[in-house]
């Protein structure tokens, strides 16, 4: 790979995508998915490419490029990954372009939505090889903004209209319309962006105004008092987009909301985006603001486990139920990043990694539910297995990782994560932790069984829908196989991961 | 002499005026324009140059960089003001045009100014024109009731301004403001009361809450070119006072300003950015956000250093492009469809993308977001505060920046996602159009590529310390 630039052109295959498709693709359905697709295609070759290719005996930031773009504040295009950003990579990849079949269907305005979609995944991959904490918020910023037009034009409002004593009040203010949940969502990633800003102005003038490069930052050692508040803003602040409890509240609004292809590239990337933050910035520059806070990460992560599976069990709305699960999942990524074991934290990648893929292709069936049933709501439906048998097949397995069954990802990554809450200083982690994976039990096989696998609906509605069918077969058939492949051999994720995770530890002070 | 040069362009708009037949004399305002653009190329290639009357008219980098910026408003107002298709706009463009540009004279002198008396003198000659500019459509009655408030509110202001400087002149002994900084160094108790009272005056003028209330309604009801300029230009000229009297030559006795500027900048902040969310009306609503504007512009004063100045000033002209893009936008609707509120704007992307696409991107400028102009501005004051150790400071301005965005979204989803009520196109006139495009090229242009502006700016700020 030696002199090519691997991981611009990562980066910015989908905007130069985006581009052309504007520029080009009027009125032209196909030419426009066309472009996403190669784009994004593009994409996904070139991270199996640097996949295959890193270095794991070498370890560090590799794939390295650097342009001055502000000298006089030190502002670089400085971008490189080590073994967790590889695998964010590659996860971000192989979701938009399942994500890019999943949304075929597309009819309205499709030109702009595919556009979108690309600047979108372009802010994404770009926070994810980013060095340099100053670019690493443009791209932040620009992952976070195109979602308010995404949601807000090509969402759905919910069926289910709010009820009881706050009914009136729900209705007043829109709750569960796509409206709502664009503009919260958009409020809430947003004040988590202020705190982050505050955090990374604070280091850099700490630093001495000189380089926002996180390679010089690593080397600074930083007053303690200043660790401990800057690790706090950046744990609210990045924390609010990996749905930290209580300030998870956007999540469910916004994934139900939001269009097949943007809840998948949302629950399924976006939310990654905040737990890796967490760790690259928070607990990578600021080992004293991480001993000191662990507890409080732990402890919110635990909630999160039980408050987020709790939830989706009360979910009738099958978008909901997914939608809370996530914010449950992403609990498990917090707890394994607390545990600040190499066990723990290996799991908490990984587990960014299985639930990416599992949650995608929660929402990319939901979609398929939907767009054939024309609901979403659970206990009106049943008896699909017979009518759609592949979706209901890849909804089980993806159930089935969801719950932690050996031989998915799913299992793989809860088990580390668990190991490593026992292992830490506070082993009573670990029942939360395991009461949350029995509840997810629960709420996914009960939904199986309802909409799936029970016997069919009376209602004539839901008699002869179509299997899913063209591209949409695609969308599955490739997150099924990663669902499956990383849970047989998890080895080749935990290789790469464990070269990030080590140093880091070593760094904390916990490894030597 | 950009002064001089000035004074003959209104010479001469003066007669052409009065010696045109007939009821429209628009070209009178097309002239105005040529010569703007004339000056503003004049004030482009100067360069500093020597101190006149003892001093107290200066040619300074600060000097020339507050009046590129205020003749680029000025022409950019003019410009938009061409549109303009009231009657009595083309029957009476004469007094129109002179007294913008009489106010913009004021603005220049006090640009130069370094001695109370001149300050003062210039700061009546920006503010007296702007009365009568408020007030303009005689007989509208809403007109009137705001041009009454404005003067009001404006000439008790000059009162206490004047009242301060009286107590720095008993002081000091003298209207020097290089005086004035000396004697600031002794700490006479006095001399901080006359500086409190002063930047109560310049507080109106600059309109930080609680000395904003003539704004909206001001705002509301004077015509919106004239709305635009007004927004900017007497605003960065009251800043340009405040950094001649608060900062210049005063050293580190400036770290006395640091509460009184930062509590200032936090409450202003607040405000705008809350009484702004319910506004139905959009030139309300951009009067309540301009409010807050200020404060994040206050920011940069609280830092009290050469940075926070500079910054400021580079988030002046942020300001300039942004507001005055979006009150031209404004304008431009406001003739097709009759009517200032959001509602108007339902379904714009649909009727006419291009000047959807110019509001969205005013309204991400004005609410900071990346590769626009508004972004760095307010990346810049944040950083200058920081540099101070402000943290609590760049945390309020960068949380409250969420509610500003609140409602620029609350626009662009009525322009985005509603749908259209008519499909026919905005129209919009070629001035207009014209002006809209120079500030989408400011917009985008210094957001991609900041740099020279903030040199200049930081160029402009070095001599104040």
């Amino acid at each position: 790979m030696g002199g090519w630039p691997v991981l611009s052109v990562i980066t910015w295959a989908p905007f130069v995508g985006a581009v052309l498709i504007m520029f080009t693709a009027r009125h032209r359905p196909l030419l426009v998915r066309g472009i996403a697709v190669a784009s994004t295609g593009l994409a996904l070759l070139a991270a199996l490419a640097i996949y295959a290719t890193y270095d794991r005996e070498a370890a560090g930031f590799q794939f390295y490029e650097e342009i001055p773009l502000v000298p006089p504040l030190g502002i670089k295009y400085q971008v490189g990954v080590d073994g967790m950003s590889l695998l964010m990579v590659l996860l971000t990849a192989i979701i938009i372009f399942a994500g890019s079949f999943a949304s075929w269907t597309v009819k309205e305005r499709s030109q702009e939505f595919y556009a979108l979609l690309l600047v979108l995944v372009t802010g994404v991959f770009g926070v994810f090889v980013s060095l340099d904490l100053f670019i690493l918020f443009l791209f932040y910023e620009i992952a976070v903004l195109p979602m308010y037009l995404l949601i807000g034009i090509w969402g759905s409002s919910g069926e289910i209209r709010p009820q009881g004593i706050f009914g009136w009040a729900m209705r007043r203010t829109g709750v569960g319309t796509k409206e709502y949940a664009a503009m919260k969502l958009t409020l809430y990633l947003l004040f988590g962006s202020a705190f982050i800003l505050v955090g990374i102005l604070a280091l850099y003038v700490a630093g001495g105004s000189s380089s926002f490069s996180f390679l010089e930052m690593e080397l600074a050692d930083f007053p303690p008092g200043l660790q401990s508040w800057v690790f706090l803003a950046f744990y609210v602040g990045f924390g609010i987009l990996a749905g930290i409890w209580p300030l998870h509240t956007w999540s469910p609004d916004g994934h139900a909301s939001a269009p097949t292809a943007v809840s998948m590239l949302h629950a399924g990337v976006l939310m990654k985006l905040g737990a890796y933050g967490v760790v690259r910035l928070g607990m990578g520059l600021l080992s004293d603001g991480t001993q000191q806070w662990a507890w409080l990460v732990g402890s919110i992560a635990c909630v999160n486990i039980v408050y987020g599976a709790l939830s989706a069990m009360a979910q009738t709305d099958l978008k909901y139920v997914i939608a809370y699960s996530s914010v449950s999942h992403m609990g498990v990524v917090m707890l394994g990043a607390a545990t600040l074991t190499e066990n723990g934290l290996n799991g908490s990648v990984f587990q960014m990694f299985a639930h990416g893929i599992m949650t995608g292709l929660f929402f990319a069936l939901v979609g398929l539910v939907y767009e054939k049933a024309h609901s979403r709501e659970i206990f009106k439906m049943a008896g699909f297995g017979r009518m759609m048998p592949g979706i209901a097949t890849a909804f089980t397995i993806g159930g089935l990782s969801s719950l932690g069954l050996p031989a998915t990802a799913g299992f793989v990554a809860e088990f580390l994560s668990f190991l490593g809450a026992w292992q830490s200083a506070y082993p009573m982690w670990l029942f939360p932790g395991v009461l949350g994976a029995f509840l997810t039990s629960i709420y996914v096989l009960r939904v199986a069984k309802q909409i799936f696998w029970g016997p069919p609906s009376p209602d004539p509605h839901f008699h002869d829908l179509p299997d899913a069918e063209g591209p949409e077969w695609a969308a599955l058939a490739i997150l099924v196989f990663c669902l499956v492949l990383f849970g047989v051999v998890p080895g080749i994720a935990l290789g790469p991961v464990d070269t990030a995770t080590v140093p880091l530890l070593i760094r904390l002070g916990v490894l030597r | 002499m950009l002064e001089a040069g000035l004074g003959v362009l209104m010479i001469v708009i003066f007669f052409v005026g009065v010696w045109s037949r007939g009821e429209d004399r628009r070209r009178v305002g097309v002239i105005g324009a040529a010569g703007l653009v004339v000056l503003f190329g004049v004030a482009w290639r100067s360069e500093p140059g020597v101190a006149l009357f003892g001093g107290s008219f200066v040619q300074d980098e600060l000097a020339i960089f507050a009046k590129r910026l205020f003749l680029l408003a000025t022409v950019i107002g003019v410009a938009g003001s061409l549109g303009l298709r009231a009657p009595t706009f083309a029957r009476r463009a004469t007094e129109y045009y002179l007294a913008i540009l009489a106010s913009l004279l004021g603005m220049l002198v006090l640009a130069s100014a370094r001695d109370l008396v001149l300050l003062f003198v210039a700061f009546e000659l920006m503010s007296i024109p702007l009365y009568y500019l408020a007030g303009f459509l005689k007989r509208d009655e809403m007109a009137v009731e705001a041009a009454l408030k404005f003067f009001l509110v404006g000439t008790v202001s000059s009162a206490v301004l004047v009242y301060g400087f009286s107590f720095l002149y008993g002081i000091a002994g003298t209207t020097d403001l290089r005086g004035i900084a000396a004697a600031l160094q002794g700490g006479h108790p006095l001399m901080g009361l006359g500086m409190i009272l002063a930047l109560g005056g310049l507080g109106f003028k600059i309109a930080a809450f609680p000395f904003h209330m003539w704004v909206p309604d001001t705002y509301e009801a004077a015509s919106t070119p004239f709305v635009a300029w007004l927004s900017v230009a007497p605003k960065a000229a009251g800043f340009i006072v405040i950094f001649r009297l608060y900062l210049e030559g005063v050293g580190d006795r400036a770290i006395l300003w640091v509460p009184l500027a930062a509590g200032l900048a936090t409450v202003t902040i607040i405000a705008g950015n809350l009484m702004a969310i319910p506004q139905q009306n959009v030139k309300r609503l951009l009067a309540y956000s301009g409010i807050a504007h200020i404060g994040y512009m206050l920011v940069g004063f609280a830092a009290v250093s050469a940075d926070g100045v500079a910054m400021m000033l580079f988030y002046l002209v942020a300001y300039l492009f942004g507001n005055m893009g979006a009150f031209l936008v404004v304008e431009a609707v406001a003739q097709s469809e009759g009517s200032d509120s959001i509602a108007a704007y339902r379904g714009l992307a649909q009727r006419s993308p291009v000047l959807a696409l110019s509001m969205l991107l005013f309204l991400l400028s004005l609410g900071g977001i990346p590769f626009v102009a508004g972004f760095w501005a307010k990346l810049y004051v944040f950083w200058a505060a920081a540099e101070q150790g402000l943290y609590w400071l760049v945390l309020v301005g960068a949380v409250l920046t969420v509610v500003a965005l609140f409602y620029y979204l609350l626009v662009a989803k009525r322009m985005y996602i509603d749908a259209p009520e008519k499909s026919a196109p905005v129209v919009v006139t070629p001035f207009l159009t014209l002006s809209i495009f120079l500030c989408v090229v400011g917009v985008v242009g210094m957001g991609l590529y900041p740099k020279p502006l903030v040199m200049a700016a930081l160029r402009a700020a070095a001599p104040l310390f």
